[in-house]
């Protein structure tokens, strides 16, 4: 029995040139032409990247957590997966805190709400101030994926420590676990939803949505159970995990399935409250990506919706690895997608803003006062109400429609790269961290009813 | 009713393990079980007993697509031939607006279709009666049951015996 991994050198060397495909992109976004001048796509590729595998790993421990406090045992003989992701949260650490310097030190222009200039003319921007800004970013945001952290290592510390130390009738190990597990799950519940503000809606800094946590908190859900799938797969594929039958697949691909249409319903439900309240300092979130970003808009819902939901709605095909493996890829490029979308719209618009264009007003929420600014034209239109929001908005981002920039509209080869590049770098800690320590946890209480795990 | 009556031997175990075991030693004795009772689904018993894949999920399908195809068509009807009506500047045919509606009757359909189904299949119904061995299989007792008719009784007899059965006895239904 293969109970500990090793990596092989041609593993190794593949995911290294994975990592170096990444970098060669990213140094081609900054100094090649497919940029503007304040290297908005390079950045905002680095912040899709960061923030999407940062969120994995984050998910990764809050199921652990979840699992253990609900006294579950099924996912006992592959947990060593999850406690491995968890530990990939010191590299998004130090990626977030790049990102974050970059702040302070003027490196990027991704956030309008960082931009002093910016934030002096505008009100909505002065009121969301005391949360967006840089100390905040940085030392909040900080000490929170430090906290994560803490709770990925200690957590997996003490499953190793139980390995050789534990057996004891007293399970001393399993409730240590157990005491961790049910402090971490409410820290994770809410911290995340502020990093979320944070890091990824706050990309439009005008608008904002209460449900954005939950379903930006799905899309990282549903990504690290593919992710999870397709980890697995490949190492069974090469005589590890023999312990992990189809039973454990079909249930992650349960868990595939359910939190699919979970996404869907929280996607749907923000856009429909949206779309019926025609509130114009709202719609126009979706509006530039309809108008714009038609294909990936319309495209999120086909991947992530539709094709697992009919892919994995049969009772057998989730036990079938093929199909399982297909629907785990599609559906991770999916919510990498959705990520994209939901950073794309906001940078390129910030960067119209501070490169003085000043274009998408209309579709922004610059409230009453910008009305006045657009002058006599625009006062029948005003006469409408809010409703008028949306037909100047619209005609504002059919005037965007003409520029079709690769790498904000469309993911271009190099976002491919970018994303190869992470998604190796994340491997790779992976496999380092999974590789120090035996697959089974052979003491966990639980590790019997895991073997012996009917769905 | 016009059934035929069976004569029927039947035992009452304590626990779902042995349950399995002697369903195990049955089919390896090539005993013709007639039929398992359990309080509750017990995981790994079907492909023991040979049963087929139940097709009813099949059913629920075909059920909530008729639901959605009925809540979409009707809206889409409704709302834009029979009595269109402007809510909220929205145009007529809203189909953000109609998917809830539409996804609260396919499950509807699929809930309602899949329950009645199951009921016709089984012979179940409001005012049919149907015989119960033991009224404890339905709270904590497990239960195999042999047709005298396939099964010599003795045989029977000695089988429940061996595998750990609680308590065994004959009834006809």
């Amino acid at each position: 029995m293969n109970n500990q991994y090793t990596i092989p050198a041609r593993q190794t060397t593949i995911l290294l040139v994975g990592i170096a495909i990444g970098v060669v992109s990213l140094l081609l976004t900054y100094f090649g032409s497919g940029d503007n001048e304040l290297h908005s796509r390079f950045w905002s590729n680095i912040l899709h990247n960061s923030v999407f595998f940062t969120g994995i790993s984050l998910m990764a421990v809050f199921f652990l957590s979840a699992s253990i406090t609900a006294w579950a045992g099924w996912y006992t003989v592959f947990k060593r997966v999850w406690e491995a992701f968890g530990q990939f949260l010191i590299v998004g650490f130090v990626l977030m805190l790049i990102l974050g310097l970059g702040l302070y030190f003027d490196w990027h222009h991704i956030y309008h709400w960082a931009d002093a200039e910016s934030v002096e003319h505008d009100k909505i921007l002065q009121g969301k101030s005391g949360f967006l800004n840089a100390n905040m970013y940085v030392i909040f945001g900080g000490i929170i994926v430090a906290v994560w952290y803490f709770f990925a290592r200690r957590m997996r510390s003490i499953s190793l420590h139980e390995d050789d130390h534990g057996g004891d009738s007293n399970f001393s190990h399993h409730r240590k676990l157990r005491w961790y597990a049910a402090v971490f799950l409410p820290i994770a519940g809410f911290t995340s939803a502020a990093m979320i503000w944070l890091w990824v809606m706050s990309v439009d800094a005008h608008w904002y949505s209460t449900l954005y946590a939950w379903y930006a908190g799905a899309s990282w859900f549903v990504s690290m159970i593919a992710l999870t799938i397709m980890v697995i797969s490949f190492m069974k594929s090469k005589g590890y995990f023999a312990d992990v039958t189809d039973e454990h697949l079909h249930d992650l691909g349960k868990l595939l399935f359910a939190f699919s249409i979970f996404w869907t319903y929280l996607w749907f439900s923000q856009f429909m409250l949206i779309w019926y309240g025609n509130v114009g300092e709202e719609t126009g979130y979706y509006l530039l990506r309809k108008n714009e970003y038609g294909v990936m808009f319309y495209g999120n819902v086909v991947i992530n919706f539709i094709i697992p939901f009919f892919v994995l709605m049969r009772n057998d095909n989730k036990k079938k690895y093929g199909t399982l493996l297909f629907t785990a890829g599609v559906v991770f490029f999916g919510h990498w997608w959705d990520y994209f979308l939901m950073i794309k719209p906001g940078v390129i618009h910030t960067a119209h803003e501070l490169l003085g264009g000043g274009h998408g007003h209309g579709a922004d929420a610059h409230g009453a006062a910008d009305h006045g600014a657009h002058g006599a034209d625009h006062v029948a239109e005003a006469a409408h109400g809010a409703a008028d929001h949306a037909i100047h908005g619209a005609g504002e981002a059919a005037h965007h429609a003409s520029e079709f920039l690769m790498g904000y509209n469309l993911p271009g080869f190099l976002e491919i790269g970018t994303l190869i590049g992470f998604l190796s770098l994340f491997l790779l800690f992976f496999w380092r961290t999974l590789a120090s320590a035996p697959l089974t946890p052979k003491q966990d209480p639980f590790l019997e009813e895991s073997l012996h795990h009917h769905a | 009713m016009a059934k035929a009556t069976k004569d029927v031997i039947y035992g009452l175990y304590n626990d779902e393990e042995v349950l399995m075991n002697a369903v195990k030693v049955a089919n390896s004795k090539h005993l013709e079980i007639m039929e398992v009772f359990t309080p509750f689904p017990v995981h790994g018993l079907d492909p023991l007993l040979g049963f087929e894949e139940s097709r009813l999920h099949i059913g629920g399908f075909i059920y909530g697509g008729l639901g959605t195809l009925t809540a979409f068509l009707g809206m889409t009807w409704i709302f834009t031939k029979d009595w269109p009506v402007i809510f909220g500047g929205k145009p007529y045919w809203s189909v953000p607006a109609f998917i809830p509606i539409t996804f609260e009757l396919t499950v509807l359909f699929a809930a309602i279709g899949m329950v009645v189904t199951f009921y016709i299949i089984n012979g179940m119904g409001p005012g049919i009666k149907l015989p119960i061995l033991d009224n404890r299989i339905t709270d904590d007792k497990f239960c195999i049951a042999f047709d005298k008719s396939t099964v010599d009784a003795s045989t029977a007899e000695s089988f429940l015996k061996e595998t750990g059965a609680e308590e065994i006895d004959s009834k006809i239904i």
